[in-house]
């Protein structure tokens, strides 16, 4: 061992190495902090990781030992090690703040429950970048135009995880709550510290679009929707309708979109109301299809104005509308940024609105008041790093066509 | 051009896939198939271009539409394989995939009104799980004969033309696991913000890929070493599964994933 050449078990030992190494600063210090790792931080670490590796490349010529660290037996060590570790990861339930941590105990300590911030992680993984880094600098050092797959994957790789360590610091990403026709430039950060912004937002009107409503069954004792493992559930698209749900035969025969609860004293009835607070409601005719039993009246999901209601088959069962279900959620916003320029625009999930180097998702809105909401939260990311790792992106898509179309021919032995 | 027509264009299409697929059992009929598969991608793609034309922009917003895509795109991976490789079975599967999702937009099943969240509501989504299907479908046909040939330890099965069946697989497989990865990103950064954030069927999926990166680079390095390569390709599949379905079993994994709905 340590003896030139080095083979599979030097790159074992080092890894292990690294792993203990980790484990101690781990156990002593805790985990790594990131809080500190923001521009010009960052920018400033990547390049003298690069310069480092340079280096390195360069002095291989002269110590045969370092042309090891670009070879697959390095590649491979290193490959399987941060396996384990993300395997680790896998079986381990990952929490997200360190104050979950307390109430663990010493299992907590070692680091794996936040494993992409403890120090074993963060060695091996920079281990293996630099690795990867080596090895793409001694095969571009003699570039042939056949290498260009080689190069798509491994520099994209390389681009990707660099740029998205790297931007990781830079990244901002924040929470506002725009209120109907109140501009609103301040949001929170993931501490909840206020922050305000060079931009400010404006809710004109909020809209969500339902899926039509839902039947299903409930267990009267223990409130959960039957059968327990899977619920079943009937969807009313048109109506009226004739279906079955579990052991009842469900008519269907009025349907309000938008209803209004009358009640009276011992009543509860549905009428047409298209007004703010309006809920949905259907009215249902049930017979069990196993002794007879006819049950009928309305079926309602309830609003923030009126109660739900639901229809009680049996002693064991009854029927209800759980809330509708969103299918599409959008805020039509005005956007005023410092330079004067503004923005009228529709944001929807999946539709995020790009300004000013920030982009602004829909994320929520007030469930409680549900299509009524009269606020709708947004999340602003800021992420200038976002080219870089694009870039790495599309040479990986570029290199992953490549080795599906290029002919694999393993080198013959 | 609008959906009513697909049925005129997907049926010959299909038909074409189809009579290619049987085509390559047969020995002397390699162009015939060659011809008949590509005449049925020319048919395919007749459509989507109307569809272009008419909607005034590429055919990729709705669900249907992305569909579409992976109907043409199938065939495609599957002729270029057969091309490549000769395998005879190739066709039959790319066709066999190829159809089912021709079926759904042909038969527009619930699908379509079946509630879905918002955050799915993206052309990335499909091309997302159709990429990844069909590398879990190669891949599994790697670790059936990975599977065979490590139980049959039989020096005269193993050789060099069945252990490059082997990597032809796996690369493909990785190769569309890698895009299927990708796009996940990519839709994560323009749906919640954040390409990657270790969600535990992400975590798997990386375990996943690192491992089968591992193999291509073992099989590079140590091409005669069967037997650790046939193990690492079984052990990824296990992978593989865990990150498919196996979360949904593993307590570390409970509540904690968006990826539930799969
Ligand atoms: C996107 C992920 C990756 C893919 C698809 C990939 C694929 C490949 C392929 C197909 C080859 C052989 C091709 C050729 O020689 O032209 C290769 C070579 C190699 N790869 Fe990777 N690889 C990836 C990531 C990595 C990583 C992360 C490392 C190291 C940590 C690595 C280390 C190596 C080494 C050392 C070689 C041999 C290069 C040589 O000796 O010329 N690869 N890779």
């Amino acid at each position: 061992m340590w003896m030139h050449p080095w083979k599979y078990i030097e790159g074992w030992s080092i890894c292990t190495g690294l792993f203990i190494t980790g484990m101690v600063l781990q156990l002593t210090t805790g985990s790594i902090e990131v809080d500190m790792f923001h521009y010009p931080v960052n920018l400033i670490s990547g390049t003298v990781f690069i310069l480092l590796l340079l280096f390195l490349h360069i002095y291989a010529r002269k110590v045969v030992i370092l042309q090891w660290f670009s070879g697959f037996e390095a590649s491979i060590t290193a490959s399987v090690s941060l396996l384990v570790l993300v395997i680790i990861m896998g079986l381990t339930r990952q929490v997200s703040s360190p104050t979950d941590l307390s109430s663990i105990g010493g299992f907590a300590r070692t680091g794996f429950m936040q494993m992409t911030t403890s120090w074993s992680f963060f060695l091996l993984f920079i281990y293996f970048l630099s690795i990867l880094g080596l090895v793409i600098l001694r095969r571009i050092n003699c570039f042939r135009w056949k290498d260009a797959g080689f190069v798509l994957n491994h520099v994209g790789l390389f681009v990707a995880l660099f740029a998205a360590i790297l931007g990781s610091g830079d990244l901002q990403r924040l929470r506002m709550t725009a209120s109907l026709d109140t501009p609103e430039w301040r949001a929170t950060n993931e501490k909840n510290e206020i922050t305000e912004l060079p931009l400010a937002i404006e809710l004109k009107s909020f809209r969500i679009d339902e899926y039509p409503p839902k039947l299903m069954i409930l267990d009267n004792v223990t409130g959960k929707t039957l059968p327990e493992t899977q619920p079943k559930s009937l969807l009313v698209e048109t109506y009226p309708l004739l279906s079955t749900l579990l052991n009842w035969e469900v008519a269907i025969t009025n349907y309000l979109s938008e209803a209004a609860a009358l009640i009276t004293e011992d009543t509860v009835s549905f009428v047409g109301f298209q007004s703010e607070g309006a809920t949905s409601a259907l009215y249902v005719k049930a017979r069990n299809t196993i002794d007879g039993t006819i049950r009928e009246g309305w079926v309602s999901c309830g609003s923030f104005m009126f109660p739900y209601r639901s229809l009680r088959l049996n002693d064991k069962e009854s029927l209800i509308m759980p809330n509708r279900e969103p299918k599409h959620f959008a805020s039509n916003v005005i956007v005023y940024t410092q330079s004067k320029k503004i923005k009228k625009s529709l944001i929807e999930v999946n539709k995020p609105l790009s300004i000013a180097g920030w982009k602004i998702y829909q994320l929520n809105y007030d469930e409680s008041m549900g299509k009524w909401s009269r606020i709708s939260v947004f999340e602003l990311v800021k992420d200038p790093w976002i080219p870089a790792v694009y870039s790495g992106i599309l040479m990986m898509l570029a290199g992953a066509v490549y080795l599906f179309v290029s002919a694999p021919n393993p080198k013959k032995n | 051009m609008n959906w009513t027509h697909f049925v005129y264009f997907a049926l010959p299409a299909a038909l074409c896939w189809v009579g290619g697929a049987l085509f390559a059992y047969k020995n002397d009929a390699y162009r015939r198939t060659i011809i008949l598969t590509a005449f049925g991608l020319c048919i395919f793609f007749a459509f989507i271009l109307g569809m272009w034309i008419s909607l005034e922009r590429p055919p990729l917003r709705t669900m249907g539409e992305t569909r579409l895509w992976y109907s043409f795109f199938l065939p495609v991976a599957g002729l270029i394989m057969y091309i490549r490789w000769r395998y005879k079975w190739i066709l039959s599967f790319s066709t066999l995939m190829a159809l089912v999702f021709i079926c759904i937009n042909l038969f527009r099943p619930e699908i379509h009104n079946k509630t879905m969240m918002p955050a799915l509501q993206s052309p990335w989504f499909a091309p997302h799980v159709i990429v990844y299907m069909f590398a879990y479908a190669v891949l599994g046909a790697a670790a059936v004969i990975a599977l065979y040939l490590l139980l049959r330890r039989n020096k005269a099965i193993m050789n060099v033309s069945v252990m490059s069946l082997c990597d032809n697989l796996a690369y493909v497989g990785t190769a569309f696991l890698t895009i299927g990865m990708l796009f996940g990103a990519i839709w994560a950064k323009d749906a919640w913000g954040h390409y990657w954030s270790w969600d535990p069927k992400e975590t798997w999926a990386a375990a996943t890929w690192l491992s089968y990166l591992i193999y291509i680079h073992y099989r590079q390095h140590k091409p005669s070493h069967y037997t650790i390569a046939l193990g690492l390709l079984l052990f990824s599949f296990i992978l593989l599964q865990v990150c498919w379905y196996g979360i949904n079993y593993l307590p570390s994994a409970q509540g904690s994933s968006i990826h539930v709905y799969s």
